[in-house]
């Protein structure tokens, strides 16, 4: 699904965020990627998404070629994607419910339909009280949630989170975890990008270390495998 | 399950009617939400648009009045104040021996001064001042269609003014001829000011517009990373140009039509020749569509020029 062929990012003569990366990481899969920070992470998601291209290497996600994929076929390619930025980027004129319905509108899905879906994801992250709330009211866990509940709310092919819970106490990060493994459940790639390494020790999925834009370690971590199915909380699913 | 995709081969789809609803929203709030410099680009479209519409009024009138003089057209004999039944006898039979005279109409000198009183109502107290009557008796003359163009015409005016009694002769068609000159002077005139500001007002829109840009820039970003398309992304900017354009070309209208009206009501009646040509009548309805679709276009182009501008850089 996601693959990367000796992709180096460089910035600028003394700044390379990336080195003559190599891995992939098949459909399906839920991966972690990890590392200090200045390590890559972020630059290595934004390539994924297109945000930048690389320096040298190809991208490819789901046999796309992003190096070479037409500025008219951006938009389609990035709506199956769905990305949750660590700076959240929520619209701060729009209230919760307009953030979310206006993805629903980018997508072309009916209006009569927004509002149920809408509520059902905000329900998954359990912010569906606060549809009317702008993100200036909402402190920045629940930001980060509304984030979370944009970028799951059509179901994505792809799944990309930068530090989804780097504003969330241990429990709410479980839950939030729980939600990504329903959309990985449910077809999604998942890859996360995270600090926090107790939320990875226990997951039972594959890590992706980076360190000084190398890849420093692969393995798959210790503890349970992917869990079970568990509701299809987002009843997007059909 | 998640979808599988493809974006090989894929195409922007045709804007669906949820989405051109949105661009409208949208477009009215951003307006509304900048209303001083969404004010700014109306009044400068208005202002272009009423600069020619004033233009545009004035041409229409005097067009008007020209026709209705040349569609009768005519030579006026002044005759002298002291002429003899016999000369005056003898002025008529050459007239009345010319069929390229279609008829004729002979005026007193009463009917002359009735005839001023009553085109001019403010002066009808000084003409009745006057000890003598110092209008002369004349001959109004219509001609045959085609006739003051034809070669012998010159010839029988020079005949005609020879003749004893005659004091002069006036073609009215030399002033048409001159009015004409001076409605394509006002009409180019008219089309050279109203575009160098409707320019101008574009621009003043693509100005407002790239504000409004750089207001909404995160925005924007945000709009492109959840995969809006351009079209998305560049619809209710031209939509918030367009908007402005047509409300500063209804503007223009509305503005021209009540000061035309109001003109109409108060100078009109009180000194009617002057002002009864100009404020004869208003504009027909395709120079209105016309004016109000100039400022349209005017506001599309600006806000186009500025959105093309803005996302060629992204």
């Amino acid at each position: 699904m996601i693959h990367f062929y000796h992709v180096t990012k460089r910035f600028d003569r003394y700044s390379t965020a990336l080195h003559d990366l190599t891995f992939q990481i098949e459909k399906g899969e839920f991966v972690f990627l990890t590392g200090p920070s200045g390590a890559g992470k972020s630059t290595l998601l934004k390539l994924i998404l297109r945000q930048m291209t690389p320096t040298e290497g190809q991208v490819v996600v789901n046999g796309r070629n992003l190096n070479t994929i037409r500025r008219s076929a951006l938009p389609f390619f990035r709506r199956e994607i769905g990305m949750v930025f660590q700076d959240f980027k929520l619209i701060e004129r729009m209230t919760v419910f307009e953030n979310l319905s206006f993805i629903l509108t980018v997508l072309n899905v009916a209006p009569r339909e927004h509002k149920r879906k809408a509520y059902a994801a905000l329900r998954a992250v359990d912010l569906h009280h606060r549809m009317n709330s702008y993100p200036l009211q909402l402190s920045g866990g629940e930001q980060q949630r509304v984030a979370i509940a944009r970028a799951l709310i059509n179901d994505p092919l792809v799944l990309i989170a930068d530090e989804p819970t780097g504003n969330l106490d241990p429990d709410m990060s479980q839950d939030i975890v729980r939600i990504f493994n329903d959309a990985n459940l449910r077809g999604s790639t998942v890859l996360l990008a995270t600090h926090d390494r107790d939320l990875i020790r226990e997951s039972g999925r594959r890590v992706i270390t980076l360190e000084h834009g190398r890849i420093s370690d692969e393995k798959i971590s210790v503890g349970e495998r992917a869990p079970a199915r568990s509701d299809n909380v987002f009843g997007l699913a059909q | 399950m998640a979808r599988d995709f493809n974006t090989q081969g894929r195409h922007e789809p045709n804007v669906p009617s949820n989405t051109i609803t949105y661009f409208l929203k949208e477009a009215l709030r951003r307006t509304w939400a900048s209303k001083r410099t969404s004010f700014v680009a109306v009044a400068m479209i208005a202002i272009s648009l009423f600069v020619l519409g004033c233009f545009l009024l004035l041409s229409e009138n005097l067009q008007r009045a020209v026709e209705r003089w040349q569609g009768h057209s005519r030579v006026t004999v002044y005759l002298n104040s002291e002429i003899t039944p016999d000369e005056q006898r003898g002025v008529d039979a050459f007239l009345a021996s010319h069929k390229e005279l279609a008829s004729r109409r002979f005026v007193t000198k009463q009917q002359a001064l009735a005839r001023f009183r009553s085109y001019f109502t403010n002066l009808a107290e000084v003409a009745g001042n006057l000890e003598e009557n110092p209008f002369p008796p004349s001959y109004e003359i219509e001609l045959q269609p085609g006739i003051a163009q034809s070669a012998g015409f010159e010839a029988l005016m020079t005949g005609v003014r020879r003749l004893a009694g005659v004091d002069q002769v006036q073609f009215d068609w030399e002033w048409t001829r001159r009015l004409r000159r001076i409605i394509e002077m006002l009409n180019i005139i008219g089309v050279a000011a109203g575009g160098v500001l409707a320019m101008a007002a574009a621009f003043t829109i693509a100005n407002v517009i790239r504000l409004t840009m750089m207001l909404y820039h995160e925005e924007i970003e945000i709009m492109r990373l959840v995969g809006a398309t351009e079209r998305m992304i560049r619809g209710p900017f031209l939509i918030e140009g367009l908007l402005q354009g047509t409300i500063g070309g209804i503007v223009a209208v509305a503005v021209l039509a009540a000061g035309f009206f109001a003109g109409q009501r108060t100078l009109a009646p009180s000194s009617s020749l002057l002002w009864g040509f100009l404020f004869g009548c208003f504009l027909p309805w395709q120079k209105i569509v016309a004016l109000i679709l100039g400022g349209t276009i005017a506001g599309w182009f600006g806000s186009w020029l500025s959105v093309h501008e803005r996302t060629e850089e992204a």
